[in-house]
């Protein structure tokens, strides 16, 4: 079956709203490539717990590419239109069963030689969308460091090259005034899932109080679900298949196959929390790993206003099969865990700084109850230091 | 122009896309190194056909893939001081190594050693199609099945060593070592108090969990054989190394130093492995397993020089199967996997030391990472298939 086949009938067993959004653009999905409708089909699929940035995305998506004219569409689409995709693959049931599809064509693309052919042609369509105009301020907070020992001169050097290191933060009501700012910020953007917390520990019943608006999650809340996922993957070890078969046993299970509505009723999160276990490498067994991926998750899906991402210390390394076998951490290692989440905290800059119109985002790692933080903001000169002693809410007025 | 052509073309664009930033980063590093000597030293000064039946070739690439970012771009040269300050100086380095093909580790590697982008499944252990640097080297030249080894981590890789090219195949093949089989099969039914701490050992990637339990006892046999007939080595002797050392990669090298000692082979290739817990997301562990295969490397080249059968006609190559995504690449999570097919992926480095070989040299012109067989091919002396081209700075 090709997408020129499709008709209203094709999407009977989808859900209302998602069939109702696939016939309003049937228009559409009958023009995409072969190789890119599936993608279009899954994400129609998910609209049902899907985020409400999400839903805006895909629908700005589809009404950009449906009002491009019918030449400048051909030229842009071409390039994937021109990829070879064999019957076998044509022939599934790519409309009912998208993910499989997408799995089987990216390891054909590849093996085919074709998957520069299909990046490059993918990121020119997509670059034919205008940018959405985001008018909102982001505020993010990252952090980092318990229990490490702390080098001043070698910490936090990759965001301290874009933003404003500080050296003599007051650090004694840090974690208060990093809380107050961001119930403010919340309060002022007060919209669903527009404010989280994410913590690689355990979240105290004080914090939790303190951010009433906040989506709140943390590793220890979340360990039952871990526990259900690493007990399929301990299954999966003991079959054939290696790595592809383990990742397409995880990539199938849903939110009902991990009981995810006994940590909360709300479907949204319950797709949510199970991905960020089956969809990924390492926050089933790293804190530090769930950390910044939930923070990649949640910048990309959901677009938050407000964002806290605590990074704990994760377990020390062992040997996987091991690590696999329980969640429980016999030692931990808070000297690795401070390197990891430095790096995972740049790449949440990157991924937060993606989401938000230039002069909007104030970024702040802090190295917990030290002195030492950076913060990158629209009054943050680039590459400099601060060795003024202040506040971090005295921090937010000066660079953020 | 072909296909296959217009798409490695490609991906060499791509790569000159970056290669300012990277000529950049190594000026900064070797500073005067790199334009200081054209030299050749007074062995490699001799005539090349004198050497040939006495070289020796050693080629270790740095599986699981590592980044400019955390070798040597400015950010990265602190976890390589010997990979920089001690062996760059005595040798050729490639700024620009592109891989073309598939980025899975056995399917590069595999294309690596058959000088031809294999396109078969990596994660399903096979023969590549097309002769391996093992197989055209034993049979050009005539040589013994214990001249050519490869050392290698477990899953998939067993079948790296001879292709099924009808022409070829495990005749001419090279002996397969995988260390972390080896002890397996010496842990089993062991004794030891320290089993389960050893294990560490046997672990493999993050994408690959499961370290291949052994398939039968007649598995574990040829395993056991293997320790004591290739490498001379008792259960006993081989479990306490174990316990001595910290990694697989350690294991490895100490494989390798096993063989130079027992058999002097004359080809051989080690894969490195451990960086690749990146795919965990733990860019501490990613971090540690570079610094480690760094000073395995020196280990290596100072274990050549000490050894009379090796010192003075070795040519080393060192060179990761490629390289991981970037940090500003949404489709991927920057080092933590190889996925996205993007430049910083594809392009990596080649450190090649040897007698003959150009000291202090920088070579920023792109080349392939199929171009090493063919070149290996002309040094020594026998031909290949490999549509990789020559790479001259080297012969």
């Amino acid at each position: 079956m090709r997408p020129t086949e499709l008709v209203a009938a094709s999407f009977d067993s989808y859900s209302r709203i998602s069939r109702q959004f696939a016939v309003e653009h049937l228009p559409l999905l009958r023009l995409l490539p072969m190789g890119l409708c599936p993608s279009f089909l899954l994400q129609i699929q998910n609209l049902g717990t899907s985020f409400p940035a999400e839903k805006d995305s895909l629908r700005r998506q589809c009404d950009s590419l449906q009002s491009l004219t019918p030449d400048r569409y051909r030229a842009l689409a071409a390039p994937l239109e021109a990829l070879s995709i064999p019957e076998a693959l044509q022939s599934m049931d790519w409309v009912n069963a998208p993910e499989g599809f997408i799995n089987e064509l990216t390891a054909f693309l590849w093996s085919s030689g074709q998957i520069g052919q299909f990046r490059s042609g993918t990121s020119a369509l997509f670059a034919a969308i205008p940018a959405q105009a985001d008018t909102n301020h982001r505020l993010v907070f990252v952090m980092l460091g318990q229990g490490a020992q702390v080098e001043y001169g070698k910490s936090l050097r990759k965001l301290s090259k874009v933003g404003v290191m500080l050296t003599s933060l007051k650090p004694e009501t840090g974690f208060q005034e990093i809380r107050s700012a961001m119930a403010q910020h919340a309060a002022k953007a007060a919209a669903p899932y527009a404010s989280w917390y994410i913590d690689g520990g355990i979240v105290s019943p004080e914090t939790r109080d303190a951010l009433p608006d906040a989506v709140v999650v943390s590793y220890q809340g979340l360990a039952k679900l871990r526990d259900r996922v690493l007990t399929r993957m301990q299954a999966a070890l003991t079959s054939s298949g290696g790595a592809e078969q383990m990742r397409t046993r995880l990539t199938s299970l849903s939110p009902n196959d991990v009981d995810a509505a006994e940590i909360t009723l709300d479907p949204v999160l319950q797709r949510l929390y199970t991905e960020l276990f089956t969809q990924s490498s390492g926050p089933q067994i790293f804190s530090t790993s769930f950390v910044q991926w939930a923070g990649r998750e949640i910048a990309r899906r959901a677009q938050p206003q407000t964002l806290l991402l605590r990074y704990a210390p994760r377990q020390s390394h062992r040997d996987l099969n091991e690590m696999f076998a329980s969640v429980q951490a016999p030692s931990f290692d808070p000297q690795g865990s401070f390197r990891d989440a430095e790096m995972g905290a740049y790449y949440n800059w990157i991924e937060t700084q993606r989401i938000t119109a230039p002069g909007k985002l104030t970024f702040m790692a802090w190295i917990e109850d030290r002195s030492l933080a950076v913060i990158v903001g629209a009054n943050s000169p680039t590459g400099t230091i601060c060795s003024t002693p202040m506040t971090i809410s005295q921090a937010l007025e000066n660079f953020g | 122009m072909s296909e296959t052509k217009r798409m490695r073309l490609g991906h060499i664009r791509s790569a000159k896309m970056i290669s300012a930033t990277r000529r950049d980063f190594l000026r900064g590093a070797i500073g005067t190194l790199s334009a200081a000597s054209f030299m050749r030293s007074a062995l490699g000064a001799q005539s090349a056909a004198a050497l040939r039946p006495k070289r020796k070739t050693i080629v270790v690439t740095f599986g699981g893939g590592a980044r400019d970012e955390e070798t040597f771009a400015e950010e990265g040269q602190e976890n390589i001081p010997n990979l920089l300050h001690t062996l760059l100086p005595q040798g050729t380095f490639f700024s620009q190594v592109v891989n073309a093909g598939i980025l899975g580790h056995y399917v590069a590697t595999a294309s690596i050693v058959t000088g031809t982008y294999e396109r078969f499944d990596n994660f399903v252990a096979q023969p590549p199609a097309n002769p391996t640097l093992f197989e055209y080297y034993r049979k050009g030249l005539r040589r013994p099945a214990v001249d050519a080894w490869v050392i290698a981590p477990s899953n998939g890789f067993q079948r790296i060593g001879s292709s099924s090219h009808r022409s070829f195949g495990p005749e001419y093949g090279a002996g397969v070592i995988l260390p972390k089989r080896l002890l397996a099969a010496a842990l089993h039914g062991s004794q030891s108090l320290d089993v389960e701490q050893l294990s560490r050992l046997l672990q493999d990637s993050y994408e690959m969990p499961l370290y291949q339990p052994l398939q039968s006892s007649t598995d574990r046999e040829l395993h056991l054989d293997m320790l004591e007939s290739s490498l001379q080595l008792s259960v006993q002797e081989f479990i306490q190394k174990a316990r001595s050392i910290d990694s697989a990669d350690e294991l490895s090298i100490y494989i390798a130093r096993q063989l130079m000692k027992q058999h002097a082979p004359s080809l051989m290739m080690l894969t490195l492995h451990d960086m690749d817990i990146a795919h965990s997301g733990a860019y501490s562990l990613y971090v540690d397993a570079i610094q480690r295969a760094d000073r395995l490397c020196a280990e290596l080249w100072s274990a050549v020089q000490s050894d009379p059968e090796y010192k003075d006609r070795t040519t080393l190559y060192i060179m990761p199967d490629f390289g991981r995504d970037s940090d500003d690449d949404p489709a991927g999570n920057g080092f933590q996997h190889h996925r996205t097919g993007g430049a910083m992926a594809r392009t990596t480095w080649m450190l090649a030391l040897g007698p003959h070989l150009r000291r202090n040299m920088t070579v920023d012109r792109p080349i392939e990472s199929i171009d090493l067989v063919p070149t290996i091919g002309r040094c020594l002396g026998f031909d290949t298939a490999s549509p990789g081209r020559i790479i001259r700075e080297l012969v």
